[in-house]
């Protein structure tokens, strides 16, 4: 690796991910039996451009992998090879191959060459099937070639592990009839490695002479390692088939119990090697193995660059704070200047002028920091929906809508399980089997819909299906059955839907992987509770349900409208406004006691005083001397009157509940540049509010 | 879905199990492509599996005993499993300790992501494992 090309291997990794992203994005929607051309050149150029790059900048194990990848492609693009199933859920697989290799590259840490070469080898067999002849033979001599990692590197991704993470340690050791029963090691080794890097150490100590072994036995046993980010029920469920027929163990060990029984395996190059006599037999490598790559730098590796780094949410709420005093500071100088006068008031204005600009740029970075777009949560949805339908025999599309709608990271952290328990459910109990959603006059293909927006001050997340719907029936007699309900007690819909957010309750009768244990949606429910948010479902028999979480915005960045009324500013939230317009005396109508409606296009809407709400002294009572801002809110408009209109500009909320109370008709409050407080309106809370007062 | 691997195609060279090929042909002196050492090298079929453990083992007990170079030939193999893997681990082994010198010719992807999945591929020797050092 010469100098000159590190300084592209950012742009490289860059567009790499960049281009990962999109051949997984062509490979799902890439049509079994009739794939669109065009979608499987996408995913071939992608291959062949990392293949490209990664031989130019020397990462040989990556261009090795994605040769395979191409060859296979290539089988694709010209038509020898039809796309299954089963061949497409091996190219999603290379995706999160080649991400997890490039990933390690640019952290200089070691590819987990056994998770790499199985896959490899998997792609081999692939294109094999395709010429039933053993015609991998070329391609795979060259791949594995350039795969110096397939075995040398197999203590090392432990070590990496190990560095951080206390790792689970498994003694598995098989039973003499393990073999024979039908289960094979390697079967259960390489989903060990699915499910993570996996330190493997065989112990052939106990393996007879040849002529003493019995090729139906096992005499192997392994100690291997994983990451302890990894759940123990997982590990224990690769072990399941072999259970009674092994000795198995698995265990939690801090990193600092790791590292030393580590450090001879990286160190040493083969300390397994029992015998000392192991040098007396010359075992000459092939010429073609000669052409090693140069190796990644593991010692060097450190954290290195790492694209980013956990930080407690306090920090940066402090962070934000201090920067909201800031601002007003800034407000208070720029105030004070603008009275200066001397030879230097032009310069002290033009660097006020200055710090007012960066003052904008530290606010608008800050809070950038702490929100994100739900994209973020949803983009797992794709593949995690694929997956699951084809698993349970079901048909299904995903729509997904408002994947920019941001919300605070912590938010987005927390409501990511809950959503995938959502949409886990949809899948499983809510989508029927195509066949009965063709009976049922339905498209065999279900729907499941994710949706985000901001909604009054909140934001809300919709998981929908067209399902079956929930069953009452059942639902209601499994209550009974288990005492939640009264034998003559007879409940609202809406009673009997909170039903399924009881702990524990499922109306399942057999358990799947999937969902049905019953302890689904009670941790849906607290973990949005949590956020102090709540979630609701709504369902028809027959048409499908829909959960809404609404979760408040504790911090979120909101495009707004400032209005002023009298003294006072107020941030209207664009997504709320239809539009803003001058009224006529005569466009008004006085109805009855106090309330009064606008004509407007061919509607009648409520117009709400602002001043009056909030008991502010306007420049104006006259309405033809104001403006109207029209809004909506809970699919209801209004007029909402104010003195003017003054601008546009993006606002960070902050709680009101938290520093001062609950308003109805306020969502929360801001400080503008100036350093005063404004107040955000909830339309849907102000025409609540303003009805309250209308029937008072 | 793992299981998918087990159904991985058998070769054309499944059927030449290298019981079939056994002393009638080593008597016959025909060695085609006899390496440096003279011998011809021990082929390993396409499946390597449990099922063919037993002719696996008599074609590897008939070789131990050899003095010069046993040559172990992987380019046809497709599919191999822990039971032939531990096989080819203990003839390795018993002939080293002997003193007796075994290579292996060809790559095969499948074994080599065995041998480095059960952690054997530097007690067989694996060409990929030295170099790789």
């Amino acid at each position: 690796m010469t100098v000159d090309l590190t300084q592209f291997h950012d742009a490289f990794f860059e567009e790499s991910f960049e281009a990962l992203d999109a051949m997984e994005a062509a490979l799902l929607k890439l049509d079994v039996g009739s794939p669109d051309a065009e979608l499987i050149n996408t995913i071939f150029r992608v291959a062949h451009s990392i293949k490209g790059g990664s031989a130019t900048f020397g990462f040989s194990e990556i261009a090795s992998f994605t040769h395979s990848l191409e060859t296979l492609l290539d089988e694709l693009r010209s038509g020898t090879m039809p796309v299954t199933v089963a061949l497409s859920d091996l190219l999603l697989k290379s995706v999160d191959v080649m991400r997890a290799m490039l990933r390690a590259v640019q952290a200089k840490q070691p590819i987990d060459s056994q998770r790499v070469s199985d896959l490899q080898f998997d792609l081999e067999v692939a294109i094999a099937k395709k010429g039933e002849s053993p015609a991998p033979a070329p391609v795979a001599a060259a791949a594995a070639a350039v795969l110096p990692g397939a075995s040398g590197a197999q203590s090392a991704p432990a070590v990496d592990a190990a560095a951080c993470d206390p790792s689970w340690r498994i003694r598995f050791h098989p039973y003499r009839e393990l073999l024979a029963r039908g289960n094979d090691p390697l079967r259960i080794l390489r989903e060990l490695a699915a499910l993570g890097p996996l330190a493997v150490q065989a112990d052939a100590a106990m393996l007879p002479a040849l002529g003493d072994v019995n090729p139906q036995d096992c005499y192997l046993a392994w100690s291997l390692e994983l990451p302890g980010t990894v759940a123990e029920e997982a590990i224990r469920q690769v072990f399941e088939w072999a259970e009674g027929d092994c000795d198995l163990t698995i265990e939690k060990v801090p990193p600092e119990e790791i590292a030393p029984a580590q450090q001879p395996a990286a160190a040493a190059p083969a300390p397994q090697t029992p015998p000392p006599a192991a040098a007396a037999a010359p075992m000459p490598a092939s010429p073609a193995a000669a052409a090693t790559a140069p190796k990644p730098e593991a010692s060097v590796s450190a954290i290195g660059d790492s694209g980013s780094i956990r930080v407690s949410v306090e920090k940066i709420d402090e962070l934000m704070n201090t920067v909201g005093e800031l601002v007003i500071t800034q407000a208070m100088l720029s105030q004070l200047g603008s009275h200066f006068d001397g030879p230097d008031a032009e310069k002290l204005r033009a660097g006020l002028g200055q710090l007012e600009r960066n003052m904008r740029e530290l606010q608008e970075s800050v809070m950038r920091v702490r929100m994100l777009p739900i994209s973020f949560v949803f983009s797992r949805f794709p593949r995690m929906v694929r997956d699951l339908a084809q698993r349970l025999g079901k048909q299904i599309e995903l729509k997904l809508t408002g994947e920019q709608t941001e919300l605070d990271k912590t938010v987005l952290e927390k409501i990511g399980d809950p959503l995938v328990h959502l949409v886990r459910n949809c899948i499983d109990h809510g989508i029927e089997s195509p066949e009965t959603r063709v009976a049922g006059g339905k498209p065999a293909e279900g729907t499941v819909h994710l949706d985000a927006c901001h909604r009054g001050g909140n934001i809300a997340v919709e998981v929908s299906d067209d399902g079956g719907g929930l069953d009452k029936e059942r639902i209601l007699a499994k209550a009974r059955s288990r005492g939640l309900v009264g034998p003559a007690d007879s409940l609202t819909d809406t009673e009997i839907h909170e039903l399924i957010f009881v702990p524990g309750f499922s109306t399942v009768e057999k358990t799947t992987d999937v969902s049905g244990r019953g302890v689904g949606m009670d941790v849906v429910r607290r973990n949005v509770k949590e956020l102090g948010g709540k979630i609701e479902v709504k369902s028809e028999p027959g048409r499908g349900s829909r959960f809404t979480i609404t979760l408040p915005l504790t911090l979120a960045i909101v495009d707004g409208q400032s209005v002023a009324v009298g003294t006072e500013t107020y941030i209207v939230p664009l997504i709320s406004i239809v539009e803003s317009m001058q009224l006529k005396a005569s466009g008004v109508t006085r109805l009855s006691g106090r309330s009064e409606v606008l004509s407007f296009r061919g509607d009648y809407l409520p117009i709400i005083r602002l001043h009056e709400l909030f008991g502010v002294e306007p420049r104006s009572r006259a309405l033809h001397e104001g403006l109207v801002v029209v809004a909506e809110g809970d699919g209801r408009r209004v007029g909402i009157f104010v003195d003017d209109l003054l601008g546009q500009q993006q606002v960070v909320i902050k709680s009101l509940e938290a520093n001062y109370g609950h308003i109805e008709g306020v969502s929360g409050a801001t400080i503008l540049g100036d350093g005063s407080v404004a107040l955000i309106l909830d339309v849907p809370g102000l025409i609540r509010a303003a009805s309250m007062r209308a029937a008072a | 879905m793992k299981t998918r691997k087990q159904q991985a195609p058998a070769g054309k060279r499944a059927h030449e199990g290298p019981a079939a090929r056994g002393p009638s042909r080593r008597r016959g002196a025909a060695a085609p492509k006899s390496r440096a050492a003279g011998q011809r090298p021990l082929a390993l079929t396409a499946e390597c599996t449990v099922a063919e453990a037993d002719s696996l083992k008599a074609a590897l007990a008939r070789r131990l005993e050899d003095a010069g170079m046993v040559t172990l030939d992987a380019r046809a193999l497709l599919r191999i499993d822990t039971a032939a893997l531990q096989l080819l681990l203990a003839f390795v082994r018993d002939r080293r300790s002997a003193g007796r010198p075994t290579e292996w010719r060809g790559h095969a992807p499948a074994l080599d992501a065995a041998a480095a999945q059960l952690g054997l591929a530097d007690l067989l020797g694996l060409p990929a494992a030295e170099a790789g050092r």
